[in-house]
């Protein structure tokens, strides 16, 4: 028995290590901010202190089932006159120079299986931060994962419809 | 295995689920550079195009989402499809985005071929045929398919540049007989069209005007214009054919007669008509010289060379002299050499002797694929084509080695100094031996203009982004011809101007009404009709060889016309509407035919004509004649990629190479044919379980007089399939005594389907618009043979046990019953019924038990045994409003849920409900001849519940008492 003692304290040891590791290897306090953006875009700058509205920049929220968003070009549409030397926005008038779409990182989304329709609940006045949160006080949006209770309660709760194909699925 | 390593494999494995288990979607989102002015992200684009899949020229409506194309519709406004398409046409997507699509072009050096850049491929076509013009006048020729007017124009101009004769149209079908019999009895050298609905009596010698003759999608809907029932008649339709193709199988009386003899049977309908004294207006030496040559063939001699009953044509014929408003049409797109010319000849003639004044033809509006070359001329060309005589020959879209072997087209492009230049975008058989392949834009991606009739114009323009750098092939040909210097910047400015200088187009505000309602349909028609002949030669040989041997019959296919759709993977998988085989050749043949040879259903056999030899596997039907054999025409390619290589056979190397001498036309049948059985087997890839309905109320019929009584439903009250009554899966259709579960509620909508068996023909395109629509998977022949078809709507064709050569079709779907039996059995809920009254499959609740399917009477439920894959860039087609499944799951129809959905959206935004009609399934939206409607069962205004009322109105199998939403009508028989 205590020949054992000495492989299961080393054996022990090494556990505690590597779940100690993946742990803060994984989830270090940055990370928990949202995803990098290949441009640092801020929301609560452009929505919250800039106060732009959010159909300025995702037209098609409350016409179809996908808000969009902004091609490069509207972006410039401030931006070159604002800070238009920024090294960010010069990044900005790269990808508008070389056509060549910018690649964000999406932080909502559901599984490919829902069709979340936004028109729909736009129309029903439910507003942008019922979902999306509190963009104008994040800079970098941290996202959310929408799991179907987010749905199904909110559903529930407002007396939409609870049919499986005729509401998410199809 | 011990126990240490099955804990060990447990271990791993538990803990590489887990890790590998996630369903992410794609994490980055493209924001475009500029948004195109037009484009909501989300929201479909159409765009109106022209269908090209054969020179019928339909309308097309093509939905592009997100700078792709999804789905090909008929355009509503075009005047030959009214809205419909085959199921050819929404198979077009399948060649944009077909994985073997060339993507650059292909330069064969010492036999290999190496890819080029576009800018060096143009530039090797400018030199060439700048050094052949340079070499001599007609060294640059050019073999096409039917183009249009501004194209062929276009080509015409730069061949002018290279002092070079104008380009040859090759069509494989060009009806080189009718062509010749219209010259003779109308004076018209070319292909008229008919006005089918305006006839009560239709009488038809082979044409099969339902599958490919002239333009199937238009004369479909005439067909059943003037053929479905109309309160309390029907028109009659005739068939005179050795084989029963779909059209026979629609036709109320098909008279098998012996292979070219249906010049003998119209001739004696000649006789019959001047007779009764008809045809007293006729010119008289034309009278005269018909009297004389139609005095031969009494009935009896009629009955004797075309081997039909006497009594039958004597019927037709009483039949025919009653009718208000007859029409005779001639033989079939694949005709029979010189007894063709014979049969159109009489078939126009009785035309003129029945209705002098030629009503019901239409002379303005005469059919594009006139413009084709008779196949003597493209023989001959094919004979003297020699580097002594010709530098460059460019081939647009044509596969003459596939088309016409035997007539050595293969050694001529193979001559060394002949510089062969295809513009196909894919590798068959002809473009292998090219020098050069310079792929061009496909007719999605093209601007042009086309024109399947006369006297209308419709336009083509791009539908979507291209999917390579290919030019467009009017770009490729300005380039050439005129080099640095041409006289408009691209072809969009050519056509563009020359329909300006037409007066088709006037500015660029109608310019843009024209793209918008896809082309000018409303252009002044010439002149309809010079006067008619008043002498026809009236010089008739049709007296077919009473020989006992053998003739074969090849059929051009509804899925695959010429041979150009083998390459679509749903043209193969949707099964042929009468064998119900798919991806297969099987050759058809009368049970008496293989009893004489000990040959069974499914042996592979040997068939031998003078020409070549084939083997197929056997079909046996009563549907050809005991001395016809039956092969259609598509498969059996050599190359043209991974769909159509290898799969089936090709009839057409067993037939004379050589054209018939009257009408210069090809000769589709051999006879002397020798069949000899291999001994071998091969299963065949049918998606039918049975032919017949063993007794069951699957598909009925009802005599005309029984269904011109208008009063309703007959009352039934009992339990048993003959008095089960119609219940409609509303609250109204709970019976305490029969139901065990409670009503539904449906909230304002009950969905529900109508099916007039008396409008369906059979013909598919509905399935096709379902695996386009729905991202249905393809499994090929043999997940086939194991019964693992993916269908969401199927054709069931089922033949009458009393006389085989009845037959009926079916379009069976999900019939979203309201007393759903796969509902009840699910142990985990993921058919759910819907408030809506639609059965909901919940695709990520289903663990795969397969109960539901073993429970539904109907056999719609489809599981995925595998995870189907769509090899890029067919996945670009998916719809992207539709979930694709995966293995393990099953799945059917969902009555097209995403356009429901769409129209809910629609009318909440314009604050109303939604209008009976608004929705429109994909089967329903192609239907060429309207059998399906949809609408609201809620709502007693709505077109369905007038519908139902119908006391033609059954549920399939509905004593089940699973209260089916989908309501069938039955079909009208009517006898002779």
């Amino acid at each position: 028995m205590s020949s054992n003692r000495t492989p299961i304290a080393w054996t022990a040891i090494c556990v505690v290590l590597i779940v100690g590791f993946l742990y803060f290897f994984y989830t270090p306090p940055a990370t928990d901010i949202g995803a990098v953006q290949p441009i640092p875009f801020s929301h609560r700058l452009h929505s919250g202190v800039k106060a732009i509205q959010c159909e300025f920049c995702h037209p098609y929220v409350g016409r179809a089932t996908y808000p969009g968003i902004p091609p490069v070009e509207k972006c410039l549409y401030c931006h070159t006159y604002i800070i238009a030397k920024h090294p960010q926005i010069l990044k900005e008038h790269a990808y508008f120079d070389t056509r060549t779409p910018t690649p964000w990182r999406k932080v909502f989304y559901v599984p490919e299986h829902v069709f979340f329709n936004h028109q729909r609940h736009i129309k029903k006045a439910v507003a942008c931060a019922e979902c999306h949160g509190a963009v104008e006080t994040m800079d970098r949006l941290k996202g959310q994962k929408f799991m179907m209770g987010f749905c199904i309660g909110c559903h529930r709760e407002r007396g939409a419809t609870l049919d499986c194909w005729l509401a998410c699925h199809n | 295995m011990n126990r240490r390593t099955f804990l060990k494999t447990a271990g791993v494995g538990s803990v590489s689920v887990a890790a590998g288990c996630t369903s992410q979607p794609e994490k980055t989102i493209y924001a475009l550079v500029q948004a195109p002015d037009d484009t909501v992200t989300g929201k479909a684009l159409w765009y109106a195009s022209t269908c090209r899949e054969c020179p019928a020229g339909c309308g097309v409506l093509a939905r592009s989402r997100e700078g792709r194309v999804v789905k090909v519709e008929g355009n509503p406004l075009h005047p030959i499809n009214q809205g419909r398409l085959c199921m050819r046409g929404q198979a077009a997507l399948q060649a944009v985005y077909h994985p073997e699509r060339l993507d650059t072009p292909q330069l064969k050096e010492n036999g290999e071929w190496r890819a080029l850049s576009w800018a060096a491929a143009e530039g090797l076509l400018q030199e060439k045929t700048r050094a052949a013009a340079g070499a001599g006048a007609g060294r640059v020729r050019v073999l096409t398919e039917v183009i249009g007017e501004s194209l062929a124009a276009l080509f015409g101009e730069a061949l002018d540049q290279w002092q070079s004769p104008p380009p040859l149209v090759f069509e494989p079908f060009a009806y080189e007989a009718l062509k010749t019999a219209n010259r003779m009895a109308f004076g018209v050298d070319g292909l008229v069209s008919y006005l089918l609905d305006q006839a009560d009596l239709l009488v038809c010698l082979g044409a099969d005007f339902l599958e490919t003759w002239l333009s199937p999608v238009e004369y479909a809907r005439q067909f059943k214009a003037m053929h479905a029932l109309q309160t309390n008649r029907k028109g009659f339709f005739a068939h005179i054919a050795p084989c029963q193709s779909l059209t026979a199988a629609n036709a109320d009386l098909w008279l098998a007669c012996r292979p070219a003899s249906e010049g003998a049977v119209a001739l004696g309908l000649i006789r019959k008509a001047l007779e009764s004294g008809r045809g007293q207006s006729l010119p008289a030496p034309l009278r005269v010289s018909l009297t004389a040559a139609s005095a031969p063939y009494t009935p009896e001699k009629v009955a004797q060379l075309a081997d039909i009953p006497a009594d039958a044509f004597d019927r037709l014929a009483a039949r025919l002299l009653a009718a208000k408003a007859p029409l005779v049409l001639g033989t079939a797109t694949a005709g029979s050499g010189a007894a063709d010319v014979a049969a159109n000849l009489a078939a126009n003639l009785l035309n003129r002797v029945l209705d002098p004044d030629l009503t019901r033809i239409d002379f303005a509006h005469r059919h594009r694929v006139e413009t084709a070359a008779p196949r003597a001329e493209v023989l001959d060309f094919f004979k003297r084509l020699s580097p002594d005589t010709t530098g460059v020959l460019l081939l647009n879209n044509v596969n003459p080695v596939f088309a016409l072997p035997g007539a050595g087209i293969a050694e001529g492009l193979g001559q060394p100094g002949l510089f062969v230049v295809s513009t196909s975008n894919f590798m068959d058989e002809t473009t292998l031996l090219a020098d050069l392949v310079l792929p061009v834009r496909m007719p999605l991606e093209s601007w042009d203009e086309y024109g399947g009739k006369r006297a209308l114009i419709s336009g083509l323009q791009p539908a979507m982004g291209s999917l390579t750098a290919a030019p467009g092939l009017g770009d490729v040909i300005l380039r050439a011809a005129f080099g640095a210097d041409p006289p408009f910047p691209d072809y969009q400015g050519y056509l563009q101007a020359r329909l300006t200088a037409q007066g088709i187009v006037d500015g660029k505000r109608q310019w843009v009404e024209f793209l918008q309602r896809g082309g000018r349909f409303d252009l002044p028609a010439a002149p309809t009709l010079a006067p008619l002949p008043a002498e026809v030669p009236v010089a008739f040989d049709p007296v077919p060889a009473a020989a006992a041997s053998l003739v074969l019959v090849a059929a051009p296919s509804i899925r695959f016309f010429d041979g150009r759709g083998a390459n679509r993977p749903w043209l193969c998988e949707i099964p042929d509407p009468l064998t119900k085989v798919a991806w297969q050749t099987p050759l058809l043949a009368h049970p008496d035919t293989l009893a004489n040879r000990a040959i069974r259903h499914a042996d592979v056999v040997q068939v031998r004509s003078a020409h070549g030899t084939l083997e197929a596997p056997v079909y046996e039907t009563v549907g050809v004649r005991p001395d016809v054999l039956v092969m259609a025409i598509g498969q059996g390619h050599s190359a043209y990629g991974r769909y159509a290589q290898g799969e089936g056979v090709s009839p057409l190397g067993l037939l004379p190479p050589e054209a018939d001498a009257v009408s210069g036309g090809p000769v589709f049948t051999a006879g002397d044919v020798l069949l000899t059985p291999t001994g071998r087997q091969m299963p065949l890839a049918h998606t039918d379980g049975s032919r017949i309905q063993h007794g069951r109320k699957i598909a009925l019929t009802t005599p005309l007089q029984a269904a011109a009584h208008d009063d309703a439903h007959p009352p039934k009250a009992g339990l048993t399939m003959e008095d089960f009554p119609l219940t409609l899966p509303l609250p109204e259709g709970y019976d305490p005594m029969r139901d065990a579960y409670p009503p539904h509620d449906h909230a304002d909508y009950r969905w529900s389907m109508v099916v007039d068996l008396d409008r369906c023909i059979g013909c598919g395109a509905c399935a096709a618009a379902c695996y386009a629509e729905n991202n249905i998977g393809v499994v090929g022949a043999q997940h086939i043979l194991e019964g693992r078809e993916m269908a969401w709507l199927r054709i069931e064709r089922y033949l009458d046990p009393q006389d085989e050569r009845q037959v009926i079709f079916l379009p069976m779907m999900c019939q979203h019953c309201d007393n759903a039996p796969c509902e009840a059995v699910c142990p985990v809920y993921a058919p759910h019924h819907s408030k809506e009254g639609l059965n909901n499959q919940i695709y990520n609740r289903c663990i795969g038990t397969r109960f539901c399917s073993q429970n539904c009477p109907y056999k719609v439920r489809r599981f995925n045994w595998f995870t189907w894959q769509w090899p890029r860039p067919l996945n670009l087609q998916l719809n992207p409003d539709v979930t694709a499944r995966s293995k393990g799951v099953m799945e059917k129809c969902s009555f097209c849920i995403q356009r429901i959905k769409a129209a809910h959206g629609t009318a909440k935004n314009e604050n109303r409900s939604i209008r009976d009609g608004e929705i429109q399934p994909a089967c329903l939206q192609t239907c060429p001849t309207a059998a399906l409607s949809f609408g609201n069962l809620m709502d007693s205004e709505s077109r369905v519940r007038r519908m139902v009322m119908d006391r033609r109105a059954y549920q399939v199998m509905g004593y089940l008492n699973t209260k089916p939403a989908v309501i069938y009508l039955h079909k009208v028989v009517q006898e002779i």
